[in-house]
């Protein structure tokens, strides 16, 4: 059910281009039966990148192992990854002339290796096909297995993106079969395997933390020597989700902005619409500038 | 007569959105790209384009009705 009109703040407002590039990404996407994190979590930023030509591919289903209390994609028993996804996703990032691939998954705790090994292949058919094109990934925790982080930071992304979501006192609430210290354990990891990789964090705000948090937070990113952070405003997918506690003044994404550069964060994307691959290609870039 | 729809939300299911507001009345000129509508869905608010230049001949999706993707919101009377 939809909620009534006026319930949100002048800040959360996008428009909604009717842009024949958008339509393209469509054909293309459906064309080599892919899916996207845009569609499945319901992303308000979709018309906007799409019209751009950029989607951020989700691979090995659209169903999820997890049930974490902020995310629209389903929960389930997924079916086995698709042997033809990489080589796929691949020429469909060609089509769509990406200069930067961003490719997350649903989390498997199913398999083995969490699906490790076919982010790895995902990696490897992308620099076959598109050279040129810097690839991120942004993975599930893997359950903390070193292995498995090692599978993926072997495979060499350019980008190895692992959300914390939020702050520590909230993860029994947001994120229930998930760990903090795991998570940052994944990103000091990634990390200290392949130190030139650009290590990448995010997280949600408006779930009812506290700002000491989120800086406690920060500061643990930093710890964990990653490189990039992006913060953005929790928007409820549905009536079934967490509500929304509060709604974050852009004036404080700022201020969280400001005080990420003076922490050192080689990059950082702070806004009420900035999500976790939201404008990657600029952050990337604004991470590698001297 | 062009027939205003309301694009894709790209959301996989329950594909809907609330008619906050309309920024021009019937009768009113527009011109592509002007910002026609405002659309709330679960997650935001959105402001949707023009796709046509033209007169707004009628509005058929009020204020406060729901509307699914691919319904039509308005008419559009082009020169």
């Amino acid at each position: 059910m939809l909620q009534a009109k006026g319930k949100f703040p002048p800040w959360i407002k996008k428009r909604l281009p009717a842009s024949p590039v958008a339509d393209l990404t469509r054909r293309i996407l459906e064309q080599y039966d892919l899916n996207t994190v845009c569609r499945s979590a319901h992303c308000p930023n979709i018309g906007e990148c799409f019209a751009r030509g950029t989607a951020t591919f989700m691979i090995m289903g659209n169903v999820c192992t997890r049930s974490c209390r902020f995310c629209a994609v389903k929960t389930g028993k997924p079916s086995p990854p698709e042997d033809s996804e990489p080589e796929r996703i691949s020429l469909a990032a060609k089509e769509m002339g990406l200069r930067h691939v961003v490719v997350t998954s649903v989390t498997r705790d199913d398999l083995e290796d969490g699906g490790a090994a076919h982010f790895a292949a995902v990696i490897r058919a992308l620099r076959k096909h598109n050279p040129q094109a810097s690839v991120e990934v942004l993975v599930p925790d893997f359950k903390g297995s070193e292995d498995s982080v090692r599978i993926v930071v072997d495979a060499q992304p350019d980008v190895f993106n692992h959300n914390v979501e939020t702050v520590l006192s909230l993860y029994t609430t947001v994120r229930p079969e998930a760990g903090y210290r795991t998570s940052l354990g994944v990103l000091a990891l990634a990390k200290k395997l392949r130190t030139d990789m650009l290590t990448k964090s995010g997280l949600m705000l408006g779930l009812g933390e506290r700002h000491e948090e989120v800086e406690a937070v920060l500061y643990d990113l930093r710890r964990a020597d990653c490189d990039i952070v992006t913060i953005g405003q929790y928007l409820r997918p549905s009536p079934e989700h967490l509500p929304v506690v509060e709604f974050v003044e852009p004036a404080e994404f700022e201020r969280y902005l400001g005080l990420c550069k003076q922490m050192g964060f080689r990059a950082v994307a702070s806004g009420p619409f900035v999500r976790s691959s939201y404008n990657a290609i600029e952050v990337k870039d604004e991470a590698q500038r001297p | 007569m062009y027939e205003i729809k309301l694009p894709d939300l790209g959301e996989d299911a329950g594909d809907e959105a609330i008619v906050s507001f309309w920024h021009f009345d019937e009768g009113d000129e527009i011109n592509e790209g002007d910002d026609l509508v405002e659309m709330t869905t679960d997650k935001a608010t959105f402001n949707v384009p023009s796709p046509r230049s033209g007169v707004l001949s009628e509005i058929v999706a009020d204020e406060g009705e729901t509307v699914k993707v691919g319904e039509v919101l308005a008419l559009l009377e082009q020169e």
